[in-house]
């Protein structure tokens, strides 16, 4: 019987419904992924985006002399005495002078109203005075925080229902906080105190920021690549192209990448017994992190290194070693230039590893709760030797408070943190692309 | 001291011996390539190195410049001296050695650089130019004698890599011309090139001659008879047979000589 090429036989269909069964394979699994992907971020942005936003209160507050200072002085020292529950009585005063011009009238009483305001708001108007005593006798318009709940209420995480159940607020709180919005009084703005405030404490998540974890981080970042960078790209190059190839060698080289997958908690093991109990750095400081983060980068970063050098082809060594250059100058001249755009991504998704790696940070102590930011320097730390915070950590560590708030601010700090990996891969690609050559 | 070495050959005649090997064994690891090859390679000579693949004519090349040192694994026995020195001698920096036997490899490969600094890099890293006139000079000299400089003078910074293969092959020759070496090694110059490139290769190496000793390797037997003067045999790392070009194809002392120039093994 003659086979017509018309009709196809049956082996041949076989093969085709295989790989028809591949291909369906395949684009499932990336379905799947990409589902996956969509639904994280649906999630995080629906519960961080507003996160971005605060709501505030403007009130003109009188700072009456005999209040805020009792000397009349204006000397900012004996000002400071004056504590923030000094300055609480003028917040409240100012916001039940406020319902009343508005011609509002309400259940609640002059302390349930004066809860409308934030705790923190007191310490921002006694800041502001301290800062400039003049102010003094004058009645000043302040934008204060209003408080978690009133915050809430804005942006639908809080309801009546829901407020009739809480302890700490109550419907009429929030209806007379809708009347004073109506008023123009409470406005929603964007939230610059997220990226520069320090954390708060578990009472008042409206005034929690992310300022110290991303100088801590940022620190860590620069210890990284101050660190990791020159001792990684060195010991690539003296491994990729100097060191005789023997079991030495060989050893070394499986152990870089055991190294590459030892699970991160165990450097923060090392960083905990080397750096805190031996060389008595100081705890929870973004130098010790670095550290730890530079022990946990360069295998990533050395083998991403040795690959790049790797594929530059041989015959460009051949080329300068031909012409007489030494075996230095056909590395430096010919052979890493070609390999620094693999070596530099390489770095970009290390550093990027490091960003947000959190395990080793909890161990050497960086899940402190720190409310002041770093002293730029003290001769007693150093710059990077202040207890600090970072990114993961602090999601890390507002996911466990209790207050609903606070998975507003984590989600917040999610978001900010894969916008900073976004911005370093996008580097990485950038660099990838901009010095790609072909040869 | 030098000087004196150049009156000498310009005062000789061209048949001056410049390469001379005795008893050169090479190994890797546990293969013995080359066996006991014994040559006397002339000065303003082209000496081709013909023999079938993996005779090991392009390993004993390397021995000329010491290339095969980057091989770990390769090990080399034997002595061979240019101008009468010893160039495995311990005092001997492979690095002056290679500035002064310079070589072109089996593909054509330029640095991705432009094509003025493929051909400066040499003389920049040995100091061969004192200001940028100099090496302007060096550059358009070099040019001029690889044939390229009518084709490349307009686009000396445009890069090397992006010239054709003949194109390259020439621009591998410049450069390597450019630190001035006394000696050329040329591995299969010519075997990724078309006939047209090929052909302006031969040209090029037949000048070159006037100034340097040229030893090139060859899987043509045609181009061997073509551009050479002296043609070594080799078969399985031995030296078959070493003589003048005309008598090797004419009238081969040896029968594995002949059998491999008539085609009926390699």
């Amino acid at each position: 019987m003659k086979n017509s090429l018309l009709v196809s036989d049956a082996r041949t269909k076989k093969r085709n419904a295989a790989e028809a069964r591949f291909k369906a394979y395949g684009l499932s699994a990336i379905v799947v992924a990409m589902l996956a992907l969509a639904v994280l971020l649906t999630s995080v942005l629906t519960n961080g985006l507003s996160s971005f936003q605060q709501t505030f209160i403007a009130l003109p507050i009188e700072l009456s002399e005999d209040r805020v200072d009792k000397q009349g002085n204006r000397d900012p020292a004996e000002m400071a005495k004056t504590t923030t529950i000094g300055y609480a009585p003028l917040l409240r005063a100012a916001i039940v002078a406020e319902v009343e011009r508005q011609g509002l009238t309400t259940a609640l009483s002059d302390k349930d109203l004066g809860e409308l305001i934030s705790k923190e708001a007191a310490a921002t108007v006694r800041d502001r005075v301290l800062a400039n005593p003049d102010l003094v006798g004058q009645t000043v318009t302040f934008d204060l925080l209003a408080s978690g709940r009133i915050d809430g209420y804005f942006k639908g995480r809080v309801t009546m229902e829901s407020a009739a159940l809480d302890g700490n607020t109550s419907p009429e709180a929030l209806m007379i906080a809708q009347s004073l919005a109506d008023a123009g009084v409470i406005d929603t703005k964007f939230n610059w105190n997220f990226f520069t405030a320090p954390d708060a404490s578990v009472q008042r998540p409206e005034a929690a920021g992310l300022g110290v974890a991303i100088l801590g981080s940022l620190y860590m970042m620069l210890v990284v690549l101050f660190l990791a960078l020159p001792i990684g790209v060195a010991s690539s190059i003296y491994l990729e192209e100097f060191a005789p190839k023997n079991r030495i060698t060989d050893i070394i080289e499986v152990n870089i990448s055991n190294l590459a997958a030892v699970p991160s908690i165990v450097y923060g093991i090392l960083g905990l017994a080397i750096f805190i109990n031996f060389m008595e750095f100081n705890q929870s400081s973004p130098l010790v992190g670095g550290l730890v983060l530079t022990l946990m980068t360069l295998p990533t970063i050395i083998i991403s290194t040795r690959a790049a050098l790797k594929s530059v082809p041989p015959s460009i060594r051949d080329a300068a070693l031909g012409v007489g250059a030494s075996k230095m100058q056909s590395v430096f001249h010919h052979v890493l230039p070609l390999a620094a755009p693999g070596i530099l991504t390489g770095t970009i998704i290390g550093l990027a590893q490091a960003l947000g790696e959190t395990a080793p940070l909890l161990l050497i102590g960086m899940v402190a709760f720190v409310r002041e930011y770093p002293a730029a320097y003290t001769p007693e730390a150093g710059l990077f030797g202040e207890a600090s915070t970072a990114l993961p950590v602090q999601v890390f560590n507002w996911t466990q408070r209790s207050d609903p708030a606070f998975v507003e601010r984590a989600s917040g700090a999610i978001i900010t943190l894969l916008v900073f990996l976004l911005i370093m891969n996008a580097v990485a690609i950038y660099l990838r692309r901009r010095f790609e050559r072909r040869w | 001291m030098e000087d004196m070495a150049q009156m000498d050959r310009a005062m000789s005649t061209q048949h001056d011996i410049k390469i001379s090997a005795k008893g050169v064994q090479v190994y890797y690891g546990d293969n013995h390539a080359i066996k006991d090859v014994n040559v006397e390679i002339d000065d303003k000579t082209v000496t081709a190195f013909i023999g079938p693949s993996g005779c090991g004519k392009s390993t004993f090349l390397r021995c000329i410049n010491r290339m095969n040192d980057t091989i770990d694994i390769a090990r080399v026995v034997g002595d061979i001296r240019i101008d009468g020195e010893d160039i495995y001698d311990p005092k001997v920096d492979p690095v002056q050695l290679r500035a002064k036997v310079g070589m072109v490899f089996q593909k054509p490969n330029p640095f991705p650089k432009s094509i003025y600094d493929n051909v400066a890099y040499g003389p920049k890293i040995h100091g061969l130019a004192r200001n940028k006139a100099d090496l302007d000079e060096i550059v358009e000299k070099s040019l001029r004698k690889a044939a390229l400089w009518n084709e490349a003078k307009d686009r000396l910074d445009s890069p090397g890599t992006g010239l054709s293969g003949g194109q390259q092959q020439r621009l591998c020759i410049a450069r390597a011309i450019a630190t001035a070496p006394e000696v050329l090694l040329m591995d299969e110059p010519c075997s990724a090139l078309d006939p047209i490139a090929t052909a302006q290769v031969e040209e090029l190496i037949d000048e070159l001659r006037q100034s340097y000793s040229v030893v090139i390797v060859t899987h043509s037997m045609q181009q061997a008879a073509r551009v050479s003067q002296k043609t070594a045999f080799f078969h399985l790392g031995n030296l078959v047979e070493y003589d003048d070009t005309d008598k090797i194809f004419t009238n081969p002392h040896d029968p594995r000589t002949e059998s491999y120039i008539s085609g009926r093994i390699g």
